[in-house]
């Protein structure tokens, strides 16, 4: 049986296309729009992994996020997640400083934040953050290599 | 007793001792010498006596009473011209000398309190002077240095020896810039703050801001001029890297802002080509064509915003009409009612009736409505809605009470706005919804108004909602004019 992949993006074309890419390689894609849509897939789907947007309607990909984390069920499900701000991640334990502020330092400081609360809580941080423009075959890939074909 | 009389009484009362004297030694010589002598010897050698006797008292009476006290008096006022303030004269007797040795030292007394002030003040000009960081060189009319401080000789390397009595142009890095601060000085009292450069010893250059002033004798002629300069190499070298870092600061900021957006733009063509180069390999038209229209979504958001960049950076020349603007929201409302209703929005006009024509560009105030009153629907659509609430948009406007102001509100009961947000929804590429827009809207919407001298306010609460009010002067021709006609404006001169 194909392994379900959730996608939850307010961006229509996103979802699509991944979608498709998911289908030609095997998997089961599931889509949803906004985070209680998401959560609600979830649910009713139980998928094996999940593709999230961190800035969404409704709910947003982090609270979406924590709240699996702290469920029971779903505490283990692999999430990757979807930030045009994933390079700012990768320093995200390193003490380095920017030394301009970016209009998107606040938002980078944010997700620090989020990252550092969840290590607080012991909550696990997301399986992988993929940068946007993103190539559906690396995607692809990237999943497999998380919950295999 | 003796020391209150004075000198004249004292040189008649000895004169009249040694007459006394004399007659008394001729009394004598007389019962006694003319048994011994002839008569005309007598005489003689009396006379002889007398005068000398008359000559050594005179003699010591010129010595002690007049000689001594004046060569006393000379040697202290040579002390005196020789600087030496501490002389006083013990005033023994009280005779004409007496009188003169107290005025003498009621003289160098004062002479001894103003050459005291006189040190304190030289002291305390020149601890100004030399404690001072400054450069201060005094030059005489032909140009030669005449004093330097310590400031200067610490800051270009050089010591007093070195430099006195050489031309000052030997400080100056392009000497030609001294003649043209003299030149100022031609015309006016003080040259302030010229900017030069000073070379060091050691042939390093110093920024310097050079104040000059002329210095006049009580004549008026001038006798050297005085020049101040302040070493701002530092602070030069500090404002330069701060310009520099800042105008990085902005590149920086404007590249990620665009990078932001153009990501998600970006991803729908790189997404599209995916699905286009799948159904040409299955031969797949459908999904060609649905790639095709991912793709052509991300170029056409691409060429919205390279508009949008156009359009920012573009000189504005509103059309200025009086128009009426309850027209032009109603148009508004029109056109957004449906898309709003589509969207599950309830989207409302309130207009209070009989609202004056204002002087604006129409087309304007037409799109910077519509970009907030879709931003207001956006807002919308991020809410997560209770039960007992319904997602709604409210376009009013009203004028004030004196006809000065037309005010337009734009209300949303959406997701609302942090502080953080609030206060950056004006910056260009500042965007919270990347996936749709330019991250240009708001930044455009907000010069719009500017160019009318009017003003957006904004109040907004997370998860309550957004008033957006843009407020428009009713008559505001002529300071459109001012601000738009590049000549005509003093500030853009």
């Amino acid at each position: 049986m194909a392994k379900k992949v959730l996608i939850i993006d307010d961006d229509v074309n996103t979802v699509k296309f991944l979608s498709v890419a998911l289908e030609e390689n095997g998997y089961e894609p599931l889509g949803a729009y906004d985070g209680k849509e998401g959560m609600e897939k979830i649910t009713t789907e139980s998928p094996d992994l999940i593709i999230l947007d961190v800035m969404m309607p409704k709910k947003t990909g982090f609270a979406l996020f924590k709240s699996l984390r702290r469920s029971e069920e779903y505490k283990n499900l692999p999430v990757i997640m979807l930030t045009g701000v994933a390079e700012t991640l990768e320093d995200l334990d390193s003490q380095s400083e920017s030394t301009f502020e970016r209009p998107y330092d606040s938002l980078r400081e944010k997700l620090r934040v989020t990252i550092k609360s969840l290590k607080e809580d012991g909550l696990v941080k997301p399986d992988m953050f993929i940068d946007k423009p993103i190539d559906p075959e690396e995607v692809v890939a990237k999943i497999a290599g998380i919950i295999g074909k | 007793m003796l020391k209150r009389i004075p000198i004249f009484w004292k040189l008649s009362f000895a004169f009249f001792a040694i007459i006394l004297l004399v007659l008394a030694l001729c009394s004598l010589f007389d019962r006694c010498g003319e048994a011994l002598l002839g008569e005309i010897q007598f005489i003689i050698i009396t006379i002889f006596v007398s005068l000398i006797l008359s000559c050594g008292a005179s003699w010591v009476i010129v010595r002690s009473l007049i000689k001594q006290p004046i060569q006393k008096l000379a040697r202290s006022m040579n002390r005196l011209t020789e600087d030496d303030s501490d002389v006083y004269l013990g005033e023994d007797e009280k005779d004409e000398f007496s009188l003169l040795i107290s005025s003498f030292n009621e003289m160098a007394s004062k002479l001894a309190k103003s050459q005291k002030e006189l040190r304190n003040n030289k002291d305390f000009l020149e601890g100004i002077l030399e404690s001072t960081a400054d450069i201060i060189i005094t030059v005489n009319p032909d140009g030669k240095i005449l004093t330097v401080n310590s400031g200067a000789e610490k800051t270009l390397g050089y010591s007093r020896t070195e430099v006195i009595s050489k031309p000052i142009e030997m400080f100056f890095a392009n000497p030609r810039d001294r003649q043209h601060a003299l030149a100022q000085l031609e015309i006016l009292d003080n040259v302030v703050n010229f900017k030069t450069k000073f070379v060091k010893k050691d042939g390093q250059i110093r920024d310097v801001l050079l104040t000059i002033s002329r210095l006049r004798n009580r004549a008026g002629e001038i006798i050297a001029t005085i020049g101040i300069s302040k070493d701002i190499t530092r602070e030069k070298q500090l404002q330069t890297q701060l310009i520099q870092s800042q105008r990085f600061a902005a590149i920086g900021q404007v590249f990620t802002g665009l990078q932001h957006s153009m990501k998600n733009m970006l991803n729908a063509c790189k997404g599209g080509a995916y699905m286009i180069r799948l159904g040409l390999r299955k031969d797949d038209r459908k999904m060609f064509e649905e790639g095709w229209e991912i793709t052509s979504e991300g170029i056409d958001r691409l060429t919205d915003m390279s508009l949008d960049m156009l359009k920012y950076v573009k000189e504005w020349k509103p059309n200025l009409k009086r128009v009426d603007l309850s027209k032009t929201l109603s148009e508004i409302h029109r056109l957004i009612e449906k898309t709003a209703k589509d969207r599950g929005v309830n989207c409302k006009i309130r207009l209070l009736p009989d609202l004056p024509g204002v002087e604006c560009d129409a087309r304007m105030i037409h799109t910077a409505v519509m970009d907030i009153t879709s931003n207001a629907l956006d807002a919308c659509d991020w809410k997560d809605y209770p039960e007992n609430e319904s997602p709604e948009v409210i376009i009013g406007a009203f004028a004030d009470e004196y006809d000065q102001e037309f005010v337009i509100e734009i209300e949303d009961n959406g997701c609302g706005m942090t502080e953080e947000v609030k206060a950056n929804i004006f910056t260009p590429f500042f965007s919270t919804k990347s996936k749709i827009g330019t991250g240009l809207g708001l930044s455009i919407t907000s010069r719009m108004i500017e160019i009318h001298d009017g003003r957006i306010n904004v109040e907004s609460v997370p998860d309550i909602g957004t008033r957006f009010r843009i407020v428009l002067p009713i008559n505001c021709l002529n300071g459109i004019k001012e601000k738009t006609n590049g000549e005509k404006s003093p500030d853009n001169r």
